[in-house]
């Protein structure tokens, strides 16, 4: 067996166009997923409205099933029903040409909702009640404890979950391929195609896969740091001690 | 200046409050001593509306509020009128000590910043701790972090100051600095509401010291009265105990 490493190069620049695509599919959906995500995990957390049954269903639902059975059953039923929609609507619009990257969008956005609602509501039950309370005591209100005391820590708390949902995420656009969507993986695999170098193909966009993980992670892992430090002693003290 | 009538609360099944009156002057140090249980903390949070209770009322100022009906804006009005100061302190964990006490003067009402800084900044000196403005609460031991929760509780200039066991969370050694600026405060003036089981520091600055047990309470009086010469057999035996205690640990 002899590896083609010529073919691996050129995949690999070609793979790279798609970079774009892959980023739009994971950053997209979770910049819009994240405030529908955080009013359901409000929703969740106070329990007193009619949508939390709802909500909690939703959840259950997209959790419960693997994205790949979501892309493969959106995308057989999304275009027939947006199209009886508009047309029972009589809105003028071929649901048929649309660029298969908006049911992308769609999917994804739809699968993050359920993933960081999730990791939003347990960062927000990670702030002790003691927080709220004393925000209220030095007369703030409830909205200004939330914003100034409450969500920042929470936050703060969350951002190893939002890593690894970015990072799961950044994984499953690959699976964008079986929409026709072009992002680095379809790309790869139409390469591979015209010479049958699948291998090739396959271990150059496991690199590529890996090395935007891990620029994901160190990202993630410099934003803990400079929002968390109030989390970590200084080493004042210390400095002090050997100065 | 501070009324309380017939306050009740219950959770579930258990009773807490049954039907506590309560009368404080501008310039008293009430203290509340008690079990646990007795209901003192649960008291302490209905007057700052941080629990709900169920029936009563209070004339706070010249002013009347119902525990059980007040509006959010009412809530909001005696917040501003109150500050707490809790057992585990409740420090912001991701503001230093100077924004903890900022906070209630930009946010809660509405001081400019510069203002609101140096105000802080002399605060913070007061309680001896011009050396840890920029410390967050993660750094600083735990009398230190108290006497920034009682700083931020000062710095809104409070009508009366609510101490909700604020020693009791401390290591023995850390106690004298924060009740050594209670006393402090006792002495300006400050009108204050005690929940502690430092018998000391009742006995130096109470001005009124009041014995609660199982939602009610039993004895009111001096701190002469009530802890040197207690009347009811209750408050005696719960006396006994705790001093006896103090004896333990020397």
């Amino acid at each position: 067996m002899n590896f083609n490493l010529d073919f691996m190069v050129a995949t690999f620049w070609v793979s790279l166009t798609g970079l774009g695509v892959t980023l739009k599919l994971t950053f997209i959906p979770l910049l819009l997923a994240t405030p529908i995500a955080f009013a359901f995990a409000i929703i969740r957390l106070k329990k007193n409205q009619g949508f939390y049954q709802i909500i909690t269903f939703y959840i259950s639902l997209l959790r419960g099933t693997p994205i790949v059975l979501q892309i493969l059953l959106f995308y057989s039923l999304l275009p027939s029903v947006l199209n009886a929609l508009f047309e029972s609507l009589q809105i003028e619009l071929d649901i048929f040409s649309l660029n298969p990257i908006i049911y992308a969008y769609i999917i994804f956005t739809l699968n993050s909702v359920a993933t960081l609602s999730e990791v939003f509501r347990s960062a927000l039950l990670a702030v002790q009640n003691g927080q709220l309370e004393a925000a209220k005591t030095i007369g703030l209100t409830s909205f200004q404890a939330y914003v100034r005391i409450v969500i920042p820590q929470a936050l703060v708390s969350a951002l190893p979950n939002i890593s690894n949902t970015t990072v799961n995420l950044l994984k499953g656009t690959s699976l964008a391929f079986l929409m026709t969507v072009k992002e680095i993986t379809a790309l790869a695999k139409l390469e591979a195609a015209y010479g049958y170098n699948y291998i090739e193909a396959y271990i150059t966009i496991f690199v590529i896969y890996v090395l935007l993980a891990t620029v994901i992670q160190l990202l993630f892992g410099f934003l803990e740091k400079r929002f968390g430090r109030y989390k970590y002693p200084r080493n004042r003290e210390k400095e002090n001690l050997y100065a | 200046m501070l009324e309380i009538k017939n306050i009740h609360k219950r959770f579930g099944n258990t009773e807490v409050l049954k039907g506590v009156d309560l009368n404080v002057e501008k310039g008293d140090v009430v203290v509340i001593l008690g079990p646990s249980g007795s209901g003192k903390t649960t008291l302490l949070r209905s007057i700052n509306f941080l629990e709900r209770a169920d029936q009563g009322s209070m004339v706070f100022g010249d002013k009347k509020y119902s525990f059980q009906k007040a509006s959010k804006k009412e809530i909001l009005e005696v917040r501003k009128k109150t500050a707490f100061v809790f057992q585990n302190y409740n420090l912001f964990q991701n503001k230093t000590a100077l924004e903890n006490v900022t906070e209630g003067l930009v946010i809660g009402r509405n001081i400019p910043k510069k203002k609101a800084y140096e105000k802080a900044v002399e605060i913070l000196t007061k309680v001896g701790l011009s050396d840890r403005y920029d410390f967050y609460p993660s750094q600083l031991s735990g009398g230190q972090q108290q006497r920034v929760g009682i700083a931020r509780a000062i710095a809104v200039e409070p009508e009366v100051i609510l101490f909700d066991e604020p020693t009791s969370a401390l290591d023995p050694e850390l106690i004298g600095e924060v009740l050594q600026v209670m006393k402090q405060l006792a002495k300006e003036g400050t009108t204050m509401i005690v929940v502690t089981h430092e018998i000391t520091f009742a006995q130096e600055v109470a001005s009124k010291v009041i014995f609660m047990d199982e939602g009610r309470i039993i004895e009111c009086g001096t701190a002469d009265q009530v802890i040197k010469h207690p009347k009811e057999e209750r408050t005696k035996q719960f006396l006994r105990r705790i001093t006896n205690d103090m004896e333990y640990a020397i």
